[in-house]
């Protein structure tokens, strides 16, 4: 953090509404919450370094919003910080970003190590260990198999009942009348019974 | 289970299993003849033998074989278990004081919108039992996902993240989730096999509630190293965690029961057994090479795709020549029964129409005598109830017949019993119905003095006062739900054979909590009422004898919605379990692994719910809103190329779900974006970049709560 908290306690942006700051504060802070930094002294201290980074940037793009400045100015960090932690930073903005969330996570980097989150100069040891040795695996190395469906013959009554009734399937108007005589012939049935 | 090797396979010589099958079904062939005998007899003295009495006499004689089946395969274990039981067992092919090298084996766990919190909870004790035994280097996990509500995925995906933490399960327990849900259950575990099937040499199939503890499941593999024609063993799975009363009076029943079944079954049928889909065994290499299933003639719901996969695979295993054995005394694997009578029926929907499917294959060439005879159990497990149905029908017709004809029985039946030229002076009807009682329930009565003569046993159902009690309840129960099941048997019977489906009352959300609500029960039941109401009126009316011979199937049925409701009530399961009522071994002497994930799933159900607002979308704000949950989601999915118009289209759809919330796109819009990486890390972005103005408000919403009331969000499995 090149910031002091000295410098930041007198930092006024020059360009935006103070609604539209408060509004970027509130969603960096939103954001590190999501990250599970609980740590506020920690947490407040990210937010002014990123919210004078947007400011910086809002003075030559005004017709962006701060809250978009201060996001992309925080996962700009991150990226560097998860290249430089994970030795990762020649691979893709995405690449970086996802390997460096699951990593955190995997190591309870936030809970564990409070202070660590960001930190650029006083990376614990211990932490950076855990960052790069954290591994997710969702599966084994395929070693695909064939399984296919053996014919099955199914006997001369089963055969010839599976080929009259795909034939009604075809049909389904004899299907329909099928199923009407037998309701006729049980209705006869009953019929003749009670006689 | 004795620690000595006592049985060698080998040794049951085709002549000495015929000579059990030979008793076995010539005891069921005696006892229906008997019975035969003295309906025809009672038929013929009523009147004129015309086509309503064959008819009557063909039905009972199927109906009468098959709870004969029932009855001598109790007394035929009756005779093992007095006799110190069979050494036929599989079970006593290993000589458990040898410690026996195990084989690779994966342990497959298929879910599919299951509740999260129990899968994964119930993994983590099976985890820690084999953990426990030393041997867990011989045993992989795989979560084998199907589930297609978005939700349901993500939770999975965080409560798998989450375990393997915990444990240390990273590279030992798997997740994967199918694109698409070809061919269910069955082709879930052949999608495993597929990509990962060569690596194994036997796989443990489980169900979503089923446990297993360590030890069993070393004992599986042990026994499939020592038989090496062995296919599959199959374990006879307790039900345990019932909460509701219907839950723990089938518990307790199975558990008093089952016994003797299990061991009259082993004993006909030893190494020509059948699979029932979970808690079993199978040797991955002929799995893959003969049990992937054909497609049946026709279409559904008779043809096309096999539902019920289990039997089937049996037999094609038999087929070709390997062992399929039941290792009924293997203890510590258990599985969960439905909460509700409702809930029963609807899992009966679902197999009624896979096990009708099997008819096909009674007759399929090269299929064992003992599978073809297992395929056709299942047939008649279903189809008996609209036979029962008819066989009553036109009893009724008969007296129907009878009081308007005027017809006087030329010699009367309830003076005496004919039997073979020998008269009985007991009432013919009452001879018949108390042989029809004794099949039906002697089984039951013999397993509870087995059960009170051993005082140990007996202690660990309540003690015998309580045991004695339950199992009288436990008899008017289950014969008051018989009559409500044949109705709701016969009903998915005739719509399948129709190519229906059945349509079932949504539940009510404050009534689901503590089982069937009275909308439920009387919407579902009402027609089971209103049957038994006609029925009753109708007996009573043509022949008050009549009625009182019909009040054992008109009163359940007249009663069906209070009985529904009643049963489904966890209060009174409570509350039943406080009396020492209905108790089970597995209740007085919970295994350590019941107790741990009873305890464990406590403290997941403690946890703070999402809030209202937020929830039925919960799964889909994680993917998108946290970090960590992005991460991980787009981690597990496989990167594709999308075509141009598929671009377009999930730009769209990104673009609305960010500015109109999730409740505007359909649950198909929603999976197909959880599916597209590109699109999971174009949202989490964009949705923290853009201003709020330009976010649905369900999304500022979402982002102001995330992790404020708790320090982790809000998962299934957190600890």
């Amino acid at each position: 953090m090149e910031l002091s908290l000295e410098s930041l306690s007198s930092f006024r942006p020059r360009t935006g509404t103070l609604e539209e700051w408060n509004a970027a504060y509130v969603r960096v802070e939103d954001y590190l919450r999501a990250h599970r930094i609980h740590n506020r002294l920690h947490q407040s201290r990210l937010i002014q370094v990123i919210l004078v980074r947007a400011a910086k940037r809002h003075e030559r793009m005004p017709t962006v919003s701060p809250t978009t400045l201060a996001a992309e100015e925080t996962e700009k960090w991150m990226d560097d910080w998860f290249g430089a932690v994970l030795g990762t930073t020649d691979h893709s903005h995405e690449r970086i970003a996802i390997d460096g969330r699951v990593a955190l996570l995997l190591c309870d980097g936030p809970q564990r190590w409070p202070y660590a989150f960001l930190e650029d100069k006083n990376v614990p040891q211990d932490f950076a260990q855990a960052m790069t040795a954290s591994a997710m695996e969702a599966g084994p190395d395929m070693k695909t198999s064939n399984m296919v469906p053996q014919p099955l013959d199914f006997g001369v009554i089963s055969e010839t009942a599976g080929e009259v009734l795909e034939r009604i399937e075809r049909y389904p108007l004899l299907g329909m009348l099928a199923l009407w005589a037998l309701f006729l012939g049980v209705l006869a049935a009953i019929f003749y019974w009670t006689r | 289970m004795t620690a000595t090797c006592v049985f060698d396979p080998s040794k049951m010589t085709p002549r000495r299993l015929m000579r059990r099958r030979f008793m076995f079904f010539t005891a069921v062939f005696s006892f229906t003849s008997l019975a035969t005998w003295v309906m025809a007899d009672l038929l013929w003295r009523v009147g004129s033998f015309g086509a309503l009495e064959v008819s009557l006499l063909v039905l009972f004689v199927v109906l009468f074989a098959h709870i004969s089946v029932g009855f001598c395969t109790a007394m035929f274990g009756l005779y093992v278990i007095n006799r110190g039981g069979d050494r036929c067992r599989i079970t006593q092919t290993v000589d458990w004081n040898k410690d026996t090298p195990l084989g690779r084996t994966a342990i497959l766990v298929p879910v599919f919108n299951e509740d999260v919190s129990r899968v994964f909870e119930g993994l983590r004790v099976i985890y820690g039992s084999l953990k426990d035994t030393g041997k867990l280097e011989h045993f992989d996990f795989f979560i084998l996902s199907d589930s297609n509500r978005p939700t349901q995925w993500i939770q999975e995906e965080v409560a798998w993240t989450e375990l393997c933490k915990q444990v240390g399960g990273f590279g030992r327990i798997f997740y994967r989730k199918r694109r698409q849900q070809i061919n269910k259950k069955s082709g879930n575990v052949a999608d495993f096999l597929r990509r990962w099937g060569k690596d194994y040499r036997y796989m443990v199939v489980f169900d979503a509630d089923s446990i297993m503890t360590g030890r069993s499941l070393v004992q599986l593999v042990a026994m499939m190293e020592a038989n090496p024609h062995a296919g599959i063993i199959q374990t006879a799975p307790r039900l345990a965690r019932g909460e509701s009363l219907y839950a723990r009076i089938q518990a307790f029943s199975n558990r008093l029961y089952s016994p003797l079944f299990l061991a009259g079954t082993n004993y006909w049928q030893q190494h020509e057994g059948n699979y029932w889909g979970h808690n079993a065994v199978i040797r991955v290499q002929p799995f893959i090479d003969h049990c992937a299933l054909p497609d049946l003639p026709g279409s559904e719901p008779f043809g096309g795709r096999i539902l019920s996969h289990d039997f089937v695979e049996a037999a094609l295993m038999r087929k070709a020549g390997w062992t399929v054995w039941l290792a009924h005394d293997v203890e510590g694997t258990y599985e969960e029964g439905p909460p509700t009578l409702i809930d029963s029926a609807k899992r009966d929907r679902r197999w009624c129409q896979g096990n009708m499917q099997h008819t096909w294959l009674l007759l399929a060439r090269g299929f064992r005598p003992a599978n073809r005879f297992h395929l056709l159990m299942g047939v008649m497990g279903y189809v008996s109830s609209p036979l029962w149905l008819l066989f009553l029908i036109l009893s009724t017709g008969m007296v129907i017949s009878q009081v308007v004809g005027h017809d006087i029985p030329f010699d009367r039946p309830e003076d005496y019993t004919s039997l073979f030229g020998y008269r009985v002076y007991v009432p013919e009807a009452f001879f018949l119905f108390l042989l029809t009682l004794l099949l039906l329930f002697l089984p039951k009565i013999v397993s509870v003095i087995l059960t009170m003569a051993d005082k140990a046993s007996a202690q660990s159902f309540g003690g015998r006062p309580r045991l004695f009690l339950s199992a009288l309840l436990e008899i008017v129960t289950s014969s008051l739900l018989a009559p409500i099941n044949m109705l709701f048997n016969s009903k998915f019977v005739l719509f399948t054979v129709l190519g229906q489906g059945v349509g079932w009352v949504t539940q009510q959300r404050q009534a689901a909590a503590d089982g069937t609500d009275w909308r439920e029960a009387i919407l579902t039941h009402w027609p089971h009422m209103a049957v038994g109401l006609v029925w009753g009126a109708s007996a009573f009316a043509l022949s008050p004898m009549f009625f009182w011979w019909m009040l054992p199937v008109v009163l359940g049925l007249l009663l069906s919605i209070p009985i529904s409701i009643f049963l489904s009530k966890g209060g009174i399961g409570l509350k039943s379990r406080e009396m020492g009522l209905f108790l089970t071994p597995d209740e007085t002497q919970p295994p350590a692994e019941l107790t741990l994930l009873e305890k464990n799933l406590s403290e997941c159900y403690q946890h703070m719910q999402p809030i209202e607002p937020l929830r039925a979308d919960y799964g889909l704000l994680q993917a998108v809103l946290d970090p960590y949950v992005n991460a991980v989601h787009v981690s597990l999915l496989r990167q594709r190329r999308p075509s141009e118009e598929s671009r377009e289209w999930f730009t769209e759809l990104r673009g609305r779900l960010l500015r109109d919330g999730p409740a505007q796109l359909s649950q198909k819009e929603k999976m197909a974006l959880l599916l597209d990486a590109e699109s999971m890390i174009w949202l989490h972005e964009e949705l923290w970049r853009q201003p709020g103005e330009a976010l649905a408000e369900w999304w500022r919403l979402a982002m102001r709560q995330y992790n404020v009331l708790t320090t982790h969000p809000v998962t299934a499995l957190y600890r």
